[in-house]
């Protein structure tokens, strides 16, 4: 079969006609996306009984919808009240939530959408043409780059996230010492579990989730009257869609770093288990080293929620390059997806291409055209959402612990999982009040047990030689890098403080 | 003269409250290799790696600490975790209600638990002003919440006495 513009036209058209499918799941992963604890992958495990009863492209067509419009929607609580619906969108408040409080929420949203929607359709369409390609960045990272990897988003969190570089390691640090806990791969021995049986199976990321951004946020915002400063209120007052239209067009004007950090994205998210989490911190840092105003970021800076916001959305298409072509889900919505198609018994891989294009190239068109009608029908939702953030804190702060302790309940249905919540609440809080980013330790919750699974391969290859850290070229360029990304803030600190202290010196100036 | 010593004052740290999460860090790593001491190596290693540079990490910002107290930009309370003071009676409030949801939720069910907490927290937070309003909106949430989460999505949400009675009649 020739997969020439009438192929892919003719797929386009076929998509098209399921427009009914699409959108009722554009707007149902708005709202899972949208609640800390509701994951596309949740939803479509609750939706099987629909999607397996369904013809397999109806159904791929659905989770897919689902699955793409759940990534934007976890930003929009990121955005409007600092609590990420998901860990992939945990760069995303740094910059969108400050923006909010000066009264942009509107704006951020906006922006968000649009980031969001260009940074997803340019890279289905990116990896729609790359396919054979892409498939193969799976292949050159082993264990010991992986290793790497994760120690870099660690770093890039602590010195991204938190003023202090030294605060940021030791949150990062922390998160990856709790994401060891439980039992270990090989021996299953207990490890740091205080005895809970429920923490033998690893520490389970929603109510780390729930605890360190919602529980530890509502007990933050008691403290005001509102979320939204007074001048940010004041701001808000201009009804109208202005401030839709500014964001959109701030946001089109930055067309450039749409696409750089959905592509970062995209080869992110080819590389199975790495997921959004890391590509929206690894995309916000290099934006920031590259900006030409870094000291603006954290502080409501546009680009500084452009790049988290394009990345997460790049890595949507990434996630289903490994899946179709070497039939490894890249995350936890591709697995389910596998699962749906192997009970339709369809196999996945390079022959799908030959045997059944339209399933092969299917989930990527239905990507497309599910960006393309997210313009039509969430950029509008802006103007109204944004007036969540105005609503009193008497108010917000016990929906906001009621709903997400609840939230943290629904996955593994354990009580325990409550308590848990409360638990990294507690630490959450503290960590606000005294510098040390909430984002820094949920990644490396997130990533402790990945970092142990890779660190276990690495060392029985090398027969428990630790040099073999060291052994790979891609690896070594990376530690490179590491060190590189540690060091440059000192010495442009450095440079900076020379440059002042020269400017007092010099008696023209 | 008075306002630069009390600006000065304002800039000390607060050295008690910056090393709780540092503190409680080192004691969980003291604790989690207690825990690894007689596994396998398979068991152990990333922890130890990991664990070790955590422990090089608290030990630096206890020296920086200890630096700042030696040099008066800092002093031991916890005034950035309490403050601001008035607000301690109603966080504490807050706290008690949200230990007593996760331990009534089981019982009661989400939408009556959720009612009461809702109403609650609201009324404490608000000074017990604006009471109708808020009895309503907690009722209009929590009945909400059950036909959202549980009659339409079929999620897992702890059951009582009205999750019962409504699958009793429907």
């Amino acid at each position: 079969m020739e997969y020439d513009l009438t192929f892919f036209t003719e797929m386009l058209g076929r998509t098209l006609a399921l427009w009914w499918v699409l959108i009722p799941s554009i707007f149902l992963g708005l709202i899972v996306g949208a609640i800390p604890g509701f994951s596309a992958a949740n939803t479509i495990i609750i939706l099987l009984p629909l999607t397996l009863a369904l013809e397999p492209e109806i159904g791929l067509t659905f989770m897919v919808g689902l699955y793409a419009s759940s990534r934007m929607g976890a930003g929009i609580p990121a955005i409007l009240v600092n609590i990420p619906g998901t860990a992939g969108a945990a760069a995303t408040p740094l910059d969108g939530y400050p923006m909010t409080k000066q009264g942009r929420g509107q704006q951020a949203l906006s922006m968000s959408f649009v980031a969001s929607i260009a940074g997803g359709l340019f890279t289905t369409i990116i990896a729609l043409i790359t396919l054979p390609w892409l498939s193969q960045v799976a292949f050159y990272l082993h264990s010991v780059e992986m290793i790497v990897i994760m120690f870099f988003g660690i770093s890039l969190i602590a010195t991204i996230a938190a003023r202090d570089t030294l605060k940021g390691l030791i949150a990062g640090f922390f998160g990856l010492m709790i994401g060891f806990i439980g039992t270990d791969v090989v021996y299953e021995t207990p490890r740091g579990t205080f005895g809970f049986l429920e923490l033998y199976d690893k520490v389970p990321l929603i109510p780390a989730l729930v605890g360190l951004f919602a529980i530890s946020e509502a007990f933050a915002v008691i403290e005001k009257q509102s979320i939204v400063t007074e001048r940010g209120k004041a701001a808000m007052q201009e009804p109208g869609w202005a401030q839709t239209f500014e964001g959109v067009r701030i946001a089109v004007s930055k067309w450039w770093h749409i696409i750089w950090n959905s592509l970062i994205g995209l080869v992110i998210g080819v590389v199975p288990g790495a997921g959004a989490a890391i590509a929206s911190f690894v995309a916000y840092q290099q934006s920031k080293t590259y900006s030409k105003t870094p000291e603006l970021y954290g502080t409501g800076h546009v680009e500084g929620l452009i790049a988290p916001e394009s990345a997460n959305n790049g890595v949507t298409s990434g996630t289903l390059v490994p899946l179709l072509v070497i039939g490894i889900p890249g995350g936890a919505t591709a697995a389910i997806m596998l699962v749906v198609l192997q009970f339709h018994g369809v196999t996945v891989g390079p022959d799908l291409f030959i045997t059944s294009p339209e399933l092969a190239f299917g989930p990527f068109t239905a990507m497309a055209v599910t960006y393309a009608l997210m313009i039509l029908t969430v950029l509008p939702l802006a103007r109204y959402m944004s007036h969540i953030t105005v609503v009193s804190t008497v108010y917000m702060a016990p929906i906001i612990i009621s709903f997400t302790l609840v939230g943290s309940f629904v996955p593994r249905a354990y009580l325990f999982d409550m308590n848990l919540a409360l638990v990294f609440g507690v630490i959450g809080y503290v960590a606000r009040k005294t510098g040390y980013h909430v984002a820094a330790i949920l990644i490396g919750v997130i990533l402790g047990p990945l970092m142990e699974t890779f660190f276990l391969r690495a060392m029985k290859m090398s027969q428990g030689d630790i040099m073999v850290l060291f052994s790979s070229s891609i690896g070594n360029t990376l530690w490179v890098f590491l060190v590189i990304s540690l060091a440059l803030p000192y010495v442009m600190n450095l440079r900076g403080g020379k440059r002042e202290k020269a400017a007092a010196h010099d008696p023209y100036g | 003269m008075a306002d630069d010593a009390e600006a000065q004052e304002k800039k000390r740290v607060s050295i008690g409250s910056e090393l709780i999460i540092p503190v409680a860090a080192l004691a969980f790593t003291v604790y989690y290799f207690y825990t690894i001491w007689d596994a396998p190596w398979t068991a152990q290693v990333a922890a130890f790696i990991v664990g070790s540079v955590l422990i090089l990490l608290v030990v630096l910002i206890l020296i920086k600490s200890f630096r700042q107290l030696s040099r008066g930009d800092g002093e031991i309370n916890f005034d950035n975790l309490i403050e601001p003071r008035s607000y301690i009676p109603k966080r504490l409030t807050l706290l008690g209600l949200t230990i007593a949801y996760i331990f009534v939720v089981p019982w009661m069910g989400f939408t009556i638990t959720t009612f009461l907490f809702l109403s609650l927290a609201m009324l404490v937070l608000s000074d017990f002003t604006k009471k109708r309003l808020i009895l309503s909106l907690s009722a209009t949430l929590s009945l909400g919440g059950y036909l959202l989460f549980i009659v339409a999505f079929k999620t897992r949400f702890p059951a009582g006495p009205f999750e019962n009675l409504m699958n009793g009649l429907f």
